[in-house]
């Protein structure tokens, strides 16, 4: 249905938007609010959380929280790490070197590492520093102290701390680096008897690289004290509180499930999780959200932010594409064929829906990859049929390759190269904090979405997603990158992208102009994380494919084209190769020595890059997830097949290929807790390690974002969930 | 920084430095204890150093001398003289070992007025009592394999060892050695002042045995090369031949510098080289070898630092870290010395080395 009235239909959205906009303070309880309610709007309705047992759970773990951070402000109360120096004649020294413990690559050294030398008292448990240095470019450190310190008599033990910076804060523009103990070696006292002591060659894992991927993925060991980072205590908190009622309601689903299927209908799973957006509108509008206006709306505006292609035979077209299973690995259970959406341009308007096209299997009888099907408005329930299948399509590319490959592996590969290399380098304090915790939570996405839902509820299989992945990451390269270019004012993420990329632009710029002479100081650093970056990166797309059918060349050479039109990647420099690999991403200086201004402007472009991906590109995708895949007759990861003919083309009703229970519970389930991080936005800025002037920019732009339908309050600071 | 409680704090310093004095009394006297009745009187050995050869000859101080005026270095002056060479602390000359040469002023077995000791290597594998101690208790000898978690301890030990290592010394006579650790040196004008020593060929001969580019496991690993066909005593038969044949020739010297209340300790440290250039070495006097004693004169030689004139003794050490503890606990193993007089007495006299297969070894009864 197409309401007539357009500023209703406008006011119903923004209201559905605020309804079901999800709201967290993580001072407070989840399933208790303030005042001791429920919070339905939240958590959804489902028994299993909302029920006395529950909520008693819920309040030990808070007085366990309580406790807990009682217990560390009382230690820290108590025994102190005091900044003062111990030391007089400074007669004596520690030295060592500090390696990667990687097996199979060489071990490199770690530069610019702080290392702390403590002592603590006997009676009194007291921490007293006798010194502190940082290890030098070959990862060897040469710690001065007082011998006569380190052996009185009220010294009880002997420690050497090896510390990791942790995170970043800022006291008014000034952003500081705090560290946090990664290794400790302790130290016999009577060891010490004057001149050297040496610990020789620690090997420790910071920020290694996995072997087992194809992509540069950082490897977080099982013992949880080696993991090159943990979250914040009140990340912590925050996750557990919001995902702890959705797994409560998935846990129970997935029980009825395995009890008896029959218990449970896809209507019962969709009413326990909170309504979502599309259910907001469909109860307020009936058949709007099958609109074609809405499909353009949310394809262009919402989580697919699908980039237009203009048509090179009629320009009054555009294209829209979402590639499917390609050559990649896939079961024979789910459709995901080519979608090609073709548009006609409109003056002041997002472009009309035209035509989609698929190409590749609908049903399970014709298995034909390269088979075309059309469909055009006047199709009547076929078209809204190819809606579906297209909305479907586009969601398994905009998780997969935009959200997943697009900024959380995007980001974490210069999140390693940034943590293993950046340390004492103003450009450290600020990238960490857009960088923050995107590997922790990508190697939990590995388990749950990526090995986990993914296989189970689409058309690639594990392999195929890797390599997917693989492939997308040979796009994404810093050098060149630009924001979408609007079409019109209706075009609102573009416009809103491109007002985001130039309020960045400017605090880089003001950035790297107050702390030029310390980042061109500590240029080896820079130099060092160019480096890991360029040869841990992913190959050039397409470089390391071949096929004897001329169809699959050409296909990936379509691809690429496309990909190099959404991701800027046109001026991929093929020369770069390491090992004969064409590496896609471009060093940003080859000397370990500041040397020319070019480098210098490759810096700024690249941090730019970094902190567009972590944070605006990120939220944009993640925070839509549940408006747009949290109705699950109106969209999901996958449509089955099914046993008909007709395949996937059918009515919502055919429940055959629609998610079967535990795929649609799972994907309610994963949408919800995804969409709902609510913790770590620029503006709130809860860990205080946000430049005050990228905040202050942002804030000038409140109104402009605003019109565009953006929330700046609602930007995540760093890619986090 | 003048200190709050002037008084408080002199008392506080005092009675530290009474309680680090207290230490380095007792270190040194259960060190000398320990060794006098684990090694000395038990195996009849000297704490190291076991494989030796001594000679007798005459030095004489020379007649125009650039060091200060003072009473015992006169120009001139002859002193009979006893020196003993030995390698350190295996009894095999074919291993890398840290070679030394005592020096006795006199023809006694033990008393002199004048004795010193010194080793291959400018530096020396320990720098104060403490590290000394250390020292002796991570040495985990095993088949000529020893120190090897000392050297990867210690950067400054691994250091001396890589300098003071001699392997396939083609004499004794071209080593160069030295006293390392500083000592007192106070001439006629009552200037205090310090001294090293060192005891070089009389001839410009170039230093044999030095390893080039030792890594840790080098200096370790002292075992015999493989393929070996140097005998066990070669450089106690070459040192022998060489005495009857043509004698040994040697030049002793002396580097000095002038104490200061506000001396860094450093100075004292004998890992630290003095500058040459502000501290040059001097000649003091020449000394040759024309007569080499058997092995049971040989055994009976034993050498202290308390043979010393007092101008020219050692320095006073504070506590075990003091770099000067090195020669106080030196001054106290006179204990050790008499039991293993004692023990030769009543056990009878250690045999001679056998020139047999035993290599690698660092006792007799192996």
């Amino acid at each position: 249905m197409e309401p007539n009235n357009k500023d209703s239909v406008a006011e119903i959205i923004q209201k559905c938007k605020r309804e079901t906009k999800i709201h967290y303070l993580h001072n407070d309880g989840f399933f208790i609010g303030k005042f001791w309610n429920i919070n339905h709007l939240e958590i959804g309705y489902s028994k299993m959380i909302h029920n006395p047992i529950t909520i008693l759970v819920e309040a030990f773990y808070y007085f366990y929280k309580k406790f807990r951070n009682f217990i560390t402000v009382v230690h820290d109360f108590l025994f102190p790490r005091k900044p003062k120096i111990y030391v007089d004649k400074l007669d004596s020294y520690l030295t060592g070197i500090i390696i990667h413990d990687s097996l199979s690559e060489s071990r490199d050294p770690i530069h610019n590492v702080k290392v702390e030398f403590w002592a603590r008292t006997k009676f009194t448990f007291q921490f007293r520093k006798l010194g502190e240095t940082y290890t030098d470019q070959h990862g060897c450190f040469h710690l001065n102290f007082t011998l006569r310190k380190a052996r009185r008599f009220f010294v009880r033990s002997l420690r050497i701390d090896i510390l990791l910076p942790k995170d970043i804060v800022y006291v008014g523009q000034k952003g500081t680096v705090n560290w946090r103990i990664f290794h400790t070696i302790f130290i016999k006292k009577k060891n010490l008897i004057g001149l050297g002591y040496n610990v020789h060659s620690i090997a420790l894992p910071i920020w290694e690289y996995r072997m087992d991927t194809k992509v540069p993925r950082t490897y977080v060991p099982k013992e949880p004290k080696l993991a090159p980072e943990v979250y914040d205590r009140k990340r912590v908190d925050a996750l557990i509180q919001q995902i702890v009622p959705s797994e409560l309601t998935k846990t129970k689903h997935l029980m009825q499930i395995k009890l008896d299927p029959k218990l449970l209908t896809i209507d019962e799973i969709q009413a326990d999780y909170p309504m979502n957006l599309t259910q907001c509108i469909e109860k307020k509008l009936p058949g709007f959200t099958r609109s074609d206006a809405w499909f353009e709306e949310r394809i262009i505006n919402g989580m697919n932010k699908a980039t237009l292609m203009p048509d090179v035979t009629d320009h009054t077209k555009y294209h829209i594409k979402f590639w499917g299973v390609c050559h990649y690995d896939f079961n024979e259970h789910y459709a995901l064929p080519d979608v090609d959406i073709e548009l006609v341009k409109r003056d002041n308007a997002l472009p009309k829906l035209h035509a989609i096209t698929f190409t590749g299997p609908l049903n399970a009888y014709q298995k034909d990859p390269w088979q075309k099907h059309t469909f055009r408005p006047s199709d009547g329930e076929k078209w809204m049929q190819a809606k579906r299948v297209a909305r479907m399509v586009g969601s398994v590319v905009a998780e997969v390759d935009e959200h997943f490959a697009g900024t959380h592996v995007n980001v974490e590969q210069y999140a390693i190269a940034a943590y293993r290399n950046l340390r004492r380098n103003p450009i450290a304090t600020l990238l960490y904090p857009h960088i923050k915790e995107v590997s922790l939570i990508n190697r939990a996405a590995d388990k749950t979405i990526i090995a986990g839902y993914l296989p189970n509820a689409t058309a690639l299989t594990y392999e195929g997603l890797t390599d997917r992945v693989k492939d997308i990451m040979g796009l994404l390269n810093w050098k060149h990158w630009k924001p979408m270019t609007p079409i019109n004012e209706k075009h609102t993420y573009a416009l809103a992208e491109n007002l985001f990329w130039e309020q960045v632009g400017k605090f880089i710029d003001r950035f790297f102009e107050e702390n030029e002479v310390d980042i061109k100081k500590e240029w080896f650093e820079v130099y060092s994380f160019s480096k890991d970056l360029v040869l841990h990166s992913a190959p050039v797309f397409g470089s390391d494919f071949h096929s004897s059918d001329p169809r699959e060349m050409q296909r990936m050479k379509d691809r690429f084209d496309h990909g190099c039109m959404v991701y800027s990647c046109h001026h991929i420099d093929a020369t770069q190769a390491v090992n004969g690999i064409k590496k896609v991403i471009t060093p940003i200086t080859k000397t370990e020595k500041f040397e020319n201004d070019a480098d210098f402007q490759n810096a700024k472009d690249v941090c730019k890059y970094i902190i567009m991906m972590a944070t605006f590109s990120h939220t944009w995708i993640n925070e839509q997830q549940y408006d747009d895949l949290g109705d699950i007759m109106y969209n999901c990861g996958g449509l089955r097949f099914g046993l008909k003919e007709r395949g996937v083309m059918a009515p919502e009703s055919d429940l055959t290929i629609a998610p079967d229970l535990t795929r649609a519970t799972q994907m309610l389930w994963f949408t919800n807790f995804l969409s709902r991080t609510e913790y770590g936005f620029i503006t709130r800025n809860e860990e205080h390690d946000v430049h005050p002037y990228l905040i202050e920019l942002l804030l000038d732009k409140k109104a402009d974002f605003a019109k565009l339908g953006v929330d700046i309050e609602a930007i995540e600071s760093r890619t986090n969930i | 920084m003048v200190p709050k409680h002037p008084f408080l704090h002199y008392i506080s310093r005092w009675l530290k430095a009474s309680y680090d004095k207290a230490v380095l009394w007792w270190t040194a006297k259960f060190f000398s204890i320990v060794i006098a009745l684990f090694l000395s009187f038990s195996k009849r050995q000297r704490m190291s150093h076991n494989n030796g050869i001594a000679g007798r000859g005459w030095l004489h101080v020379f007649e125009e001398l650039t060091i200060p005026e003072n009473g015992f270095f006169v120009p001139g002056r002859q002193f009979p003289i006893t020196i003993r060479h030995a390698s350190a602390t295996f009894l095999d000359d074919a291993m890398n070992c840290i070679r030394s040469i005592s020096l006795k002023f006199s023809h006694e077995d033990f008393k002199s007025p004048f004795d010193i000791e010194m080793n291959t290597g400018q530096t020396s594998l320990f720098w104060n009592a403490a590290s000394f101690l250390q020292f002796a208790k991570l040495r985990k000898e095993k088949w000529g394999i020893e120190y090897v978690e000392y050297y990867k301890l210690y950067p400054e030990g691994l250091k001396g060892a890589q300098w003071a290592g001699r392997r396939h010394a083609t004499s004794f006579h071209n080593l160069h050695y030295y006293s390392k650790t500083p000592m007192l040196f106070q001439g006629i004008d009552q200037i205090k002042r310090y001294a090293k020593y060192r005891v070089l060929p009389f001839e410009d001969i170039k230093e044999s045995g030095i390893p080039e580019d030792p890594s840790v496991w080098d200096a370790a690993n002292q075992r015999i090369l493989p393929h070996e066909t140097r005998g066990r005593n070669y450089l106690k038969y070459e040192y022998k031949d060489r005495v009857q044949s043509e004698g040994a020739k040697y030049r002793l010297q002396i580097q000095l510098r002038t104490a200061n209340d506000d001396d860094d300790p450093e100075i004292f440290n004998n890992m630290v080289l003095w500058d040459e250039t502000l501290f040059p070495w001097v000649d003091i006097a020449s000394f040759k070898i024309d007569s080499i004693l058997d092995w049971r004169e040989s055994t009976k030689l034993a050498f202290s630092v308390n043979n010393m004139p007092k101008y020219l003794g050692i320095l006073p050490a504070k506590s075990i870290y003091d770099y000067n503890s090195l020669n106080y606990m030196r001054s106290h193993s006179e204990f050790a010395r008499k039991m293993r007089m004692l023990s030769l007495k009543i056990f009878g006299m250690v045999p001679p080395i056998p020139d047999n297969d035993n290599r690698n070894a660092e006792d007799w009864g192996k």
